[in-house]
């Protein structure tokens, strides 16, 4: 077993690796995210994962539910420190995959990953307790300041199962933890409008809600049918200083995260119901509406946006005709807002049209890998959402302090 | 947003430890005079309430050291036992500074609304803080000027009440403001500050009924009266509760009462909330009930009090901090989380509600 297998292990069970061996593993990580470029491309089969905010036990069944490491390619769209207890355990295990099976895991950075924000909001304060002095925290944010700030995601099939897509027609399929459909959204002619769609789909989830106690309803509207299959993956959103997928690239990211301008607002802007950009209410980044999206999916090809960031009570939510989603891992989140967790699977096209070969460094990046679609309109990918509970916190044979949600008492 | 400089390292210990030396600074058992039942449940739970107030008491002192609040006296209650003071997250901080500012504001319309009627300093106001604890807000209204007379009560467990006279009679500048001080028997204790009167009463809330006998000295009848309960009467069950509200609607003719606590919305936050202070040994029984304002009206219409109004504390912030003071706020730390600030602080309200006349100042109030 190899050091590096031994730290997995180590982590795996929620403890916490010597300080020379995160100095040594956060030189190796740097090394090999120092070679990715600010959007990094992903080929489909892939489960993407939103927020995690150190909840190592909602992580670990995050696994449970998702696959593990490597049999299941994971991108996880950053924040996987501050608020929960385990944020260095967390962001550790993540890392310590990341060296390990470099090609089946993609971490991208959230606003959390900073040095100010996790001076505020525990991942500092954490990092102190277990070590008994900040340089760990400095090793991992020195980390922080490598990893991409975003990817595209190739190569996802219109259709969830691979084999029979002429069967399928399914374009959203919602999971519980264990597997069980909850609901199933079938592909709508493309001509249908988006208004007798929505209405289709609310009757379809009044009618298809999980099972109680689940909570998981979902949210979503069913997507007009983008012709390529690119997913552009982003913690938080656009940027009016960026309106092609190639200004990313451009961005000098080896820095902490700026007050403003483009790599603040990638990390920092939230979707909202309004015309065109607004301020945001957390003091960095933008609200972007509708029609910001749609402009930017068309210039740039994409089908779709997947983007962390915010809470959402049934775990995802799709939003602007399913221009964009949020998705939220983070099942429970603070151990006090009752919500569930969701992650999004892609699945891979077969068809042969869409094969791409994996960069994760600069090779061919010019053209983003992206082939342009050919014959008639394609639609976006298929998604199948898991929705996931919080794990039992005593049940895992890990050390578990009892959370404690603060309250206004 | 701020660039806060690196946190003080042992304020980690604090926040890891507050548990265990919440006993020791409260005096665990230290409480009850030996005579009554071996330590009953109720008794184990009465404790861990008291507990309560110390954490409030750090909650404050966190948005002070902040800068969300200005109050000078926040530092003396927390207990240096209990390690450098705890720094609380934003969405707490917030939370403590909206929730103090709001009840600040009904308390001043309240007190200013007797300017109008007649020479200031002829007429009295009357304030019962029910719960009391540590709060500050004594301290805050004796040492600002201005004011009507004001005879201000405070009713808390006598180990809480005797407690506060110790830091009080400690502390030179609570000292100067509660002066010439008399100290009765079951922890209780009075003043006579330089513009009213102050009575802190070591009493079980519980006590209070319609039909109890007079058992708060200096309570007066005849002037217009606001009842505060600072997450307080939600510990109490309904009936206990409501009798402590009738206590007083039944005897003092113009009365009022502003109440401040969480709300149950049957929404599974509010599950998980009363999971977690379950797992902290708090029951509240004023989250089994479902939230409904026109229910919460109607009860207080029936303990004699006609108008009520209510606001979360999102509405609160919205509403009632203004433009300037709002960028000054999230100025201080910023606030990431802005979808758990709204479902937080979507789940505690603000209840004001008043019967007959001197709450001229809470018109308009909306």
């Amino acid at each position: 077993m190899s050091d590096l297998d031994k730290a997995i292990a180590q982590l795996r069970s929620c403890r916490p690796i010597p300080e020379d061996q995160v100095r040594e593993l956060c030189h190796r990580a740097r090394e090999l995210l120092i070679e990715e470029g600010n959007v990094v491309t992903v080929t489909a089969p892939v489960t993407i994962c939103g927020d995690i905010h150190g909840q190592f036990h909602d992580l670990m069944e995050l696994f449970r539910v998702g696959g593990d490491v490597p049999d299941t390619n994971y991108l996880f769209m950053g924040d996987f420190v501050d608020r929960g207890f385990y944020s260095l355990e967390s962001f550790l295990l993540l890392l310590c995959l990341k060296v390990r099976y470099p090609d089946r895991m993609t971490l991208i950075r959230g606003n959390h990953e900073s040095r100010q924000i996790t001076t505020v909001y525990g991942f500092y304060d954490e990092c102190l307790r277990k070590y008994g002095s900040a340089n760990v925290w400095r090793y991992c944010c020195d980390v922080f300041d490598y990893l991409a700030l975003g990817a595209i995601v190739l190569g996802a099939s219109s259709t969830l199962s691979p084999g029979s897509p002429e069967d399928d027609d399914t374009e959203i399929e919602v999971c519980d933890q264990a597997g069980s459909i909850i609901s199933r959204f079938p592909r709508q002619p493309a001509n249908q409008s988006s208004q007798e769609k929505l209405d289709n789909s609310n009757k379809n989830t009044v009618d298809k809600t999980g099972p109680p106690g689940t909570g998981a309803s979902g949210s979503s509207s069913g997507s007009v049918g983008n012709p390529t299959g690119a997913i552009l993956c982003v913690h938080g959103g656009l940027s009016p200083l960026v309106d092609t997928v190639d200004k990313i690239r451009l961005i000098d990211r080896k820095q902490e995260v700026p007050h403003e301008g483009a790599m603040c607002d990638l990390l920092w802007s939230d979707p909202d119901e309004i015309d065109g950009w607004g301020l945001s209410p957390r003091g960095a980044g933008f609200l972007f509406g509708a029609d910001i999206v749609k402009v930017f999916n068309h210039r740039n090809d994409l089908s779709l946006i997947a983007r962390a960031h915010q809470l959402v009570m049934e775990g995802f939510k799709e939003m602007f005709d399913a221009s964009i989603v949020t998705v939220w891992s983070a099942p429970n989140y603070c151990y006090r807002c009752g919500n569930v967790a969701a992650v999004l699977e892609l699945t891979e096209d077969e068809s042969g049209t869409g094969i791409f070969q994996r960069t994760n460094g600069d090779v061919g990046r010019s053209s983003g890998g992206i082939v342009e679609p050919r014959g008639g309109p394609k639609n976006g990918p298929a998604r199948r959402y898991r929705v996931f509970q919080a794990a039992p916190q005593d049940s895992r044979g890990m050390p578990a302090k009892k959370p404690v949600a603060d309250y206004f008492l | 947003m701020s660039a806060p400089s690196i946190p003080n390292l042992l304020s980690l210990r604090a926040r890891g430890g507050r548990g265990r030396s919440r006993g020791r600074g409260q005096g665990r058992g230290g409480f009850g005079t030996g005579a009554e039942a071996p330590a009953s449940r109720g008794q184990a739970h009465d404790s861990v309430i008291q507990g309560t107030d110390t954490d409030a008491a750090v909650s404050r002192l966190s948005a002070v050291d902040t800068g969300y609040l200005s109050d000078p006296y926040a530092r003396y209650f927390v207990s240096a036992f209990d390690g450098p003071p705890a720094r609380r997250f934003p969405i707490i901080n917030r939370g403590t500074y909206t929730r103090t500012t709001a009840i600040d504001n009904l308390v001043h319309s309240f007190l200013a609304g007797a300017g109008g009627e007649e020479q200031q300093g002829e007429v009295t106001r009357q304030i019962v803080s029910l719960g009391a604890g540590t709060d500050t807000r004594p301290f805050r209204l004796f040492s600002q000027k201005g004011h009507p007379q004001l005879v201000y009560h405070e009713i808390d467990f006598s180990v809480t009440s005797a407690k506060k006279l110790k830091t009080v009679e400690a502390v030179p500048p609570l000292a100067s403001i509660l002066t010439n001080r008399s100290t009765g028997d079951t922890g209780s204790w009075s003043s006579q500050p330089l513009s009213g009167e102050y009575f802190c009463h070591g009493l079980d809330i519980r006590r209070l009924s319609p039909a109890a006998t007079d058992i708060l000295p200096g309570l007066r009848t005849d002037v217009p009266t606001l009842i505060l309960s600072e997450c307080c009467l939600c510990y109490l069950s309904q009936k206990e509760s409501e009798d402590v509200l009738e206590y007083f609607s039944s005897r003092i003719p113009n009365i009022s009462v502003v109440i401040y606590e969480p709300i149950h919305l049957g929404d599974p936050f509010s599950d998980t909330m009363v999971s977690n202070l379950a797992a902290r040994n708090i029951h509240m029984p004023s989250l089994e009930r479902r939230r409904d304002e026109a229910d919460e009206a109607a009860r207080l219409k029936r303990l004699g009090f006609e108008t009520t109004r209510q606001l979360t504390i999102d509405r609160l912030w919205s509403k009632w901090v203004n433009a300037e003071e709002k960028e000054r706020v999230d100025r201080l730390e910023g606030l990431d989380e802005i979808e758990e600030w709204q479902l937080l602080a979507g789940h505690y309200a603000v209840v004001w509600s008043f019967r007959g006349d001197g709450f001229e100042g809470w018109r308009g109030i909306e």
